[in-house]
């Protein structure tokens, strides 16, 4: 391919700009947390005595133990279950196609643009009726329901390719459906799976409107939610929230430098295939 | 491909049919229970026992929401707590707009033991708080003086107020006016505080002059502060009685009358001649105070909450005065209301919520408290123990004021107290848009009366 | 749409020349079957049918029946019809949340959508190289935090003692700092900035790895013809991207929509009505002023919006595609 030399430049340049940008707040986050606890530093700028205790006093004040053990939790009932029966429904959609599953498609579908907005307030009068407000339980039962139509797009994406006489050289072996399913067509479809997981995941901790409506303490919400309450009661002391948004945001940017390439193939495809 | 539309649009339509059953379904009759949700709300609240309630001595955990950057309700909770070992507390705060947004809610569906509550009157007409009569006769808060308590008063339905059963307490009543900053009055040559009306506009063109900020009032984000110095101004020019009337919802009551417009107008003087701070609509209230304690700014309208914080962080540099008459020797009137906390009317332990009430208007110790952290006038018989408060402090000044105030029967609740939302939806907007010179005086009070009146019919 | 959508995963997947075949066997086989009894199918799909019946369609017709009647949420209800849409429409502050949440796609959308595409295809060059791979993973950071974390960082750089306006006074561009987001004029672009800056590199890179699929040889015919760079952008880049595009337009637009999380914490819906978002406003009036009836009219406006938008745009990106 004839690239001319100073486009690559160009582009360099370019691209370097753009990550600074993206960067910036993340600097100011954490010049503006080393201030003194109570002030407002002007623009960023490096403290003259950086106050590290600060990121101390925001893991204690917030109760990050709890928070983190909260998110936790809250993304162990949503992922493995929206899981299982996301690719359960994607397999019979995709695969088995039986009477009557464009139309259960076609249902699912209904449901990919819908914003959140749109139900929620008669989820906090259902929640409110089952008796589940103000539990992990009403943030984790919604989000499974509303992560359907994406599960079972996804998946039935993946089943959709499976060739036919796969299975029918399993069932002439004498396998039953399940067997089908979970010993056949899962493994295969585990990198679908995992990049579905990630996304899942995602979308789990950093849910926001699901969390402050249905949840009063912050420590049975997720970290996003918990973030909205902290700024609630601490959002007058800059540096204190700027120390305590740092350190909300921390696990995820771990996972994400760790397992990035996941990540990003997963934040890709999952927008194209959405 | 009309083979394939055709077959295409069956489950659609298959679709739409059940959705549509459904619905019938659901919409046989609407949503909302018509009866278990709200128990009556006049019965009274202790039971036949006319012996005062206490915390007992089991293990209590109290639940409180009270309200962020308000150190006095979590200092008196802890005292408390030192002196009843078996009451624990847990407490949530947010900012006052989010705790007024989240009030109905939160006491429908998740009930706090005790709660900040500005504004009662639509949370009483939807039963969610509870009648506290029953706990005044017990604990003798109708041997007060009466004063205290009416603006806590609310009738059947919650309108008016002023009168009958009584649904939220204070922890203490507050005077608002003008703090100023000493060294910059000094140096514009104020030597003490203004009398009249033009006194102060007077010093405030001086201090613009002098390139001092004059007043550092904020306006910004759900809290329009602009409300502090319009009320003192239409309280300036005219009586306070039609003020509180309003406030209270009492029939007929109007903002939009003639002495109001004056004072209104003389706020837009203000704006136009630049006396306020320039970005006045991007500051809160906390951001306010930090510039205020920095020394940037001579006067900022607020209340007594905050002499003791001005006494620990500006030690002698802060001065308060009332507000002046427009008209020489004319009577003084200012913003004095008890900051109000309700107890829910499904809170699990009202009787102890309620004794704490009672505790912080009658303990010696946490009178001192209310004295010197909230830096206002603890509640309670009018003989009861005042600490002794420190010469020169803005503390010594602002409970001085109330005697004043008391004197020319001048005390009037807050105008963003009047309904539930009038604040935010009616006078933070359109202070703001004042500010922003997109909103007249005659606007102002206009756009707030109609908003008033849809919201008492609603 | 199912059969647009189908034919869209089909071309998604790896193996394209195989795809006809495979449609064809499969049309073949379909009456055929996999002689699996019809209920195991659907005990299959029950569980998710079921998750998602209760706690996503009941409360979709739901929020339809709440639409039709006033309530606080607490005592009886009254049936009031098309009232609360009438009141949606005619209110100046309703409608007002509406007016802002097209302006807001103007930020999410649009701006992004354009610069991505003009970044995008100047970096298409060195996209293969260690540069661009780090580039790949900074770029999404801002996917990968919540949203409310990009709103309170960016709430601090646009006060008024905050890194937008450091930078302007540096310059000498003083007259132009302001606060951002308390100013009646320039709030609504201010949250603007936020979400374009959220979705910013997401755009990018999805266009970026649109852009990676294009055969080269086209490049090379075009520079055989003589074209220069924009004639390639537009007569090759461009039309190959389409329902990348598309995607981003969706993604963005929706975002755009039903923004909730960065107006909640940055503005709260002010100053006055400034930067009020449909989202936010549903919000507000179910929960704080007690309007359960208009809040759900809202929402169900809200929804139509957003397939209003969405539709047509699939239609349009995703027809004609083999």
């Amino acid at each position: 391919m004839i690239v001319a030399r100073r486009e690559t430049w160009v582009a360099r340049g370019l691209l370097i700009a753009l990550m600074a940008v993206t960067i910036v707040p993340f600097v100011s986050l954490f010049t503006t947390a080393l201030h003194e606890s109570g002030t407002y530093p002007d623009g960023i700028s490096w403290p003259s005595d950086p106050h590290w205790e600060n990121f101390l006093d925001a893991f204690r004040v917030a109760h990050m133990g709890e928070l983190l053990w909260s998110s936790t939790l809250i993304v162990l009932g949503v992922v493995p279950v929206s899981l299982l029966i996301g690719t359960m429904a994607g397999f019979a959609i995709g695969h088995l196609r039986m009477w009557g599953s464009r139309l259960l498609f076609l249902l699912f579908v209904l449901g990919l643009t819908l914003p959140f907005e749109g139900i929620i307030t008669p989820l906090y009068y259902q929640m409110r009726d089952f008796g589940l407000l103000n539990t992990r339980w009403a943030i984790i039962l919604p989000l499974i329901g509303l992560f359907m139509p994406f599960a079972v797009f996804w998946m039935r994406a993946h089943f959709v390719n499976m060739p036919d006489e796969l299975s029918e050289a399993a069932r002439m072996d004498g396998a039953n459906t399940w067997q089908l399913f979970w010993r056949i067509h899962v493994p295969l479809a585990l990198p679908a799976i995992s990049s579905l997981a990630i996304l899942l995941f995602l979308w789990t901790w950093n849910q926001f409107l699901l969390a402050i409506v249905l949840v009063d303490d912050p420590a049975k919400r997720t970290m996003a939610g918990a973030l909205g309450a902290f700024q609630g009661q601490w959002g007058t002391d800059m540096p204190l929230l700027c120390a305590g948004s740092l350190l909300i945001l921390t696990p995820t940017l771990i996972l994400f430098v760790v397992f990035q390439r996941r990540f990003v193939a997963a934040l890709l495809q999952g927008s194209l295939k959405g | 491909m009309l083979g394939r539309v055709r077959t295409r649009w069956r489950p659609a339509m298959l679709t739409i049919a059940a959705l549509a059953g459904s619905v019938a379904v659901v919409a046989c009759g609407g949503p909302g229970s018509s009866s278990s949700e709200t128990s009556s709300s006049t019965q009274s609240s202790t039971t036949a026992s006319a012996q005062a309630p206490t915390c007992g001595t089991e293990p209590v955990t109290l639940r409180a929401y009270f309200e962020t950057g308000f150190p006095l309700a979590g200092a008196l909770a802890e005292e408390f707590s030192k002196q009843f070992p078996n009451v624990e507390w847990d407490i949530r705060e947010d900012q006052f707009a989010v705790l007024t947004q989240n009030a109905p809610r939160v006491l429908a569906d998740d009930p706090p033991d005790l709660m900040r509550l500005p504004q009662v009157s639509e949370l009483v007409k939807d039963g969610l708080l509870k009648n506290l009569d029953g706990y005044a006769k017990a604990f003798g808060w109708d041997q007060w003086p009466a004063s205290q308590l009416s603006q806590m008063r609310l009738g059947e339905g919650g309108r008016p107020r002023g009168e009958g059963s009584l649904y939220a307490m204070g922890l203490n009543f507050s005077m608002t006016g003008i703090f100023y900053n000493k060294e910059l009055a000094e140096k514009i040559g104020m030597t003490e505080p203004p009398q009249t009306l033009a006194e102060l506009d007077e010093l405030l063109a001086k201090a613009k002059a002098a390139g001092i900020v004059p007043i550092q009032q904020f306006n910004g984000g759900a809290t329009g502060g602009l409300a502090f110095p319009l009320q003192n101004l239409m309280a300036a020019y005219g009586p306070p009685g039609p003020i509180n009337d309003w406030i209270f919802q009492k029939p007929g009551a109007t903002i939009d009358t003639p002495t109001n417009l004056k004072a209104a107008e003389h706020l837009a003087e203000w704006i136009e001649k630049g006396y306020f701070v320039k970005d006045a609509n991007a500051i809160d209230y906390a951001k306010m105070m930090s510039r205020f304690i920095d020394g940037e700014g001579l006067l900022i309208f607020d209340g007594d909450w905050e002499s003791g914080t001005l006494d620990k962080q500006m030690p002698g540099k802060a001065g308060f005065f009332l507000m002046p008459p427009a008209e020489e020797g004319g009577a003084r009137a200012a913003m004095s209301a008890p900051l109000t906390y309700g107890i829910a009317e499904r809170a699990e332990n009202a009787d102890c919520a309620a004794f704490f009430l009672n505790w912080v208007a009658t303990d010696e110790t946490a009178r001192r408290i209310t004295v010197e952290v909230g830096g206002s006038h603890p509640m309670g018989p009018a003989d009861a123990y005042m600490p002794p408060v420190k010469e020169g402090s803005v503390t010594a000044a602002t409970l001085a004021a109330g005697a004043t105030i008391a004197e020319d029967n001048g005390a009037m609740d807050f105008i963003a107290n009047a309904t539930g939302s009038i604040y935010a939806k009616g006078w933070t907007p359109n202070l703001q848009k004042m500010v922003a010179g997109e909103q007249t005086p005659k606007g102002l009070l206009e756009t707030v009366q109609r908003q008033y009146e849809s919201e008492l019919e609603d | 749409m199912a059969g647009s959508v189908r034919d869209a995963i089909v071309d998604l997947t790896e193996a394209r020349p195989e795809a006809s075949a495979r449609r064809r066997a499969r049309s073949a086989r379909r009456s055929a079957g996999l002689r699996t009894p019809a209920w195991v199918g659907w005990l299959f799909v029950a569980p998710a049918l079921l998750v998602y019946l209760v706690f996503v369609l009941r409360p979709l017709v739901a929020t339809f029946e709440y639409s039709l009647y006033r309530w606080n949420g607490i005592g009886p209800s009254t049936w009031v019809g098309l009232d609360n849409y009438r009141e949606v429409f005619t209110d100046p502050e309703l409608l007002k949340t509406i007016t802002n949440a097209f302006e807001l796609i103007v930020f999410f959308s649009v701006i992004p959508v354009l610069l991505g595409l003009a970044i995008a295809s100047v970096i298409r060059r060195i996209a293969t190289s260690r540069l661009a791979l780090v580039g790949r993973t900074v770029l999404f950071l801002p996917q990968v935090i919540p949203l409310v974390a990009a709103g309170i960082a960016w709430s601090w750089m646009l006060a008024d003692d905050g890194f937008v306006n450091q930078v302007l006074r540096w310059v000498g561009l003083d007259g132009a700092a302001r606060a951002w987001l308390g100013d009646f004029s320039t709030a609504l672009p201010a949250v603007g900035a936020i979400g374009a800056w959220v979705l910013l590199g997401l755009v990018t890179l999805l266009l970026l790895s649109g852009m990676s699929k294009i055969d080269p040889v086209l490049y090379e015919a075009a520079r055989m013809d003589g074209a220069g760079p924009l004639r390639e952008f537009f007569h090759v880049t461009l039309p190959s991207l389409r329902q990348e595009i598309g995607v981003c337009v969706t993604v963005t637009v929706i975002a755009a929509l039903a923004s909730f999380d960065i107006v909640y914490v940055s503005t709260q819906g002010g100053p006055g009505n400034a930067t009020m978002v449909p989202g936010l406003e549903i919000y507000y009036q179910a929960f704080s002023e007690r309007r359960i009836g208009v809040a759900s009219a809202l929402a169900v406006v809200l929804m139509v919006l957003v397939l209003a938008f969405v539709l047509p745009i699939q239609w349009l990106t995703r027809r004609g595609e083999r």
